[in-house]
């Protein structure tokens, strides 16, 4: 097979065109951003993780045999399990992109980027930056408050004898409560059993289970705090 | 002017640096590699020559502007093979008709031979129906099956030219060897029929 003329025609093409390679900055620019997009997917795949551990972990399992398997699946942290689920993929899909990163098969990827979740993201929840994201988001987000986080939803139900909120008030045998939407209610906290290491103060988050006297009335049973102490 | 009988003595890693800063080294490199990378694109596009030649001036000029992004780590036969190959790829995408030329008779002979089948090819038949075969194969199997008995690049080589694990070429071979068989049986049963 002969083309003699091929070679020497790119040539005569590079010269008359003026054509230069591209400048390696421009390749390294591209690797970093690449990596620098592995390294942020892992970072918050990692963090989303120590939410999903923090949401597990706070989650009343206790109160299944009370109120059926429907209350334990309406609490289970959805949102972060389907973020921790975009992030993985988010992660995989930019090591696709860097230098070597076709070299190895889906499976070794994808179970590597989770094995790293999962140990970034039990050291974020031993550091407790679950707790501290969490409550924050819970602060300053309403969105969060009403449609991410079921748990605050599934303990805003004060007809079905679950209430919850943040002490604003505390009293002799009566505390006050504002809860996440806004509504502020008397709590009747005589004969209450306050379980585990529960404290009235103000400014604590608590979860309330017991009967709703009336609007913005609530005779409390028993007492929990909003997250287990470690 | 430069001398290119010099070329000869140097490695496709000396002759990037070296047309990184003179261009004309650039001759070396492409005229090292063109009689096979158009052989490439013919095989797995199956263009017509002037069609793959034109494919080929652009995976030159390709390779000229991204010289700086060669990975040292990968052979540059590697490395220039798959930008032929994405090349022929997108070219093949953009025809609308494609030409169907057959594979070369060497082709086919060596393609036979991997497949221990010497003796059979020896017929024009035989070769007919070992080129129908490959070209029923899927995209994926004809790529490693073309680059691993044609272009005879070991299992590394492939993994780095079409992007794929190791072992995902690996897998495909076996199975495009399967398939090939399979379809070649069935052609030749019928063609005796």
């Amino acid at each position: 097979m002969e083309n003699k003329n091929i070679s020497q025609i790119v040539l005569e093409r590079i010269k008359m065109e003026g054509l230069k390679p591209i400048s390696k900055s421009i390749f390294s620019i591209k690797r970093v951003i690449f990596w620098t997009l592995v390294t942020i997917s892992l970072i918050v795949g990692a963090f989303t993780f120590s939410l999903v551990l923090f949401s597990l972990f706070n989650n009343d399992w206790d109160l299944y045999t009370k109120f059926g398997l429907n209350f334990i699946l309406k609490t289970l942290p959805y949102f972060w399990i389907i973020s921790l689920i975009i992030f993985i993929v988010l992660g995989e899909y930019y090591y696709r992109k860097t230098l070597h990163g076709y070299r190895y098969t889906l499976i070794v990827v994808v179970g590597a980027y989770m094995a790293l979740s999962i140990i970034f993201g039990s050291l974020f929840y031993v550091l407790r930056i679950g707790d501290l994201v969490e409550n924050s988001l819970v602060d300053i987000s309403p969105q969060y408050r009403n449609i991410i986080l079921n748990r605050h939803e599934v303990w805003t139900h004060p007809e079905d004898g679950l209430l919850s909120g943040k002490i604003i008030r505390t009293g002799n045998g009566v505390i006050e409560i504002i809860d996440s939407n806004g509504i502020i209610w008397t709590i009747d906290t005589i004969g209450t059993i306050n379980r585990g290491r529960v404290e009235i103060e103000i400014g604590e988050r608590i979860k309330i289970m017991g009967d709703m006297v009336n609007n913005n009335n609530f005779k409390a049973e028993e007492i929990r705090c909003w997250m287990r102490m470690r | 002017m430069i001398d290119h009988s010099l070329c000869t003595e140097k490695t496709d890693v000396d002759l990037v640096g070296m047309s990184l800063e003179d261009s004309e080294h650039f001759l070396c490199l492409s005229k090292r590699y063109e009689d096979k990378l158009l052989r490439y694109i013919i095989r797995i596009s199956k263009f017509g020559r002037e069609d793959a030649e034109d494919v080929l001036q652009e995976v030159f000029i390709k390779t000229y502007f991204n010289l700086n992004d060669f990975d040292k780590e990968l052979q540059f036969s590697s490395w220039i093979y798959r930008i032929a190959h994405n090349e022929a790829v997108s070219a093949i995408r953009k025809k609308v008709v494609r030409p169907t030329i057959s594979l070369e008779v060497e082709d086919l002979v060596k393609f036979g031979d991997s497949f221990d089948m010497t003796k059979e090819i020896d017929q024009t038949l035989d070769r007919r129906i070992i080129d129908e075969a490959i070209s029923k194969l899927d995209e994926k199997y004809r790529d490693v099956l073309v680059l691993r008995f044609l272009d005879e690049k070991d299992y590394v080589e492939i993994a780095d030219i079409l992007k794929k694990p190791v072992s995902t070429v690996g897998n495909l071979i076996l199975r495009g060897k399967k398939l090939f068989k399979e379809e070649y049986d069935k052609l030749t049963i019928k063609s005796m029929s």
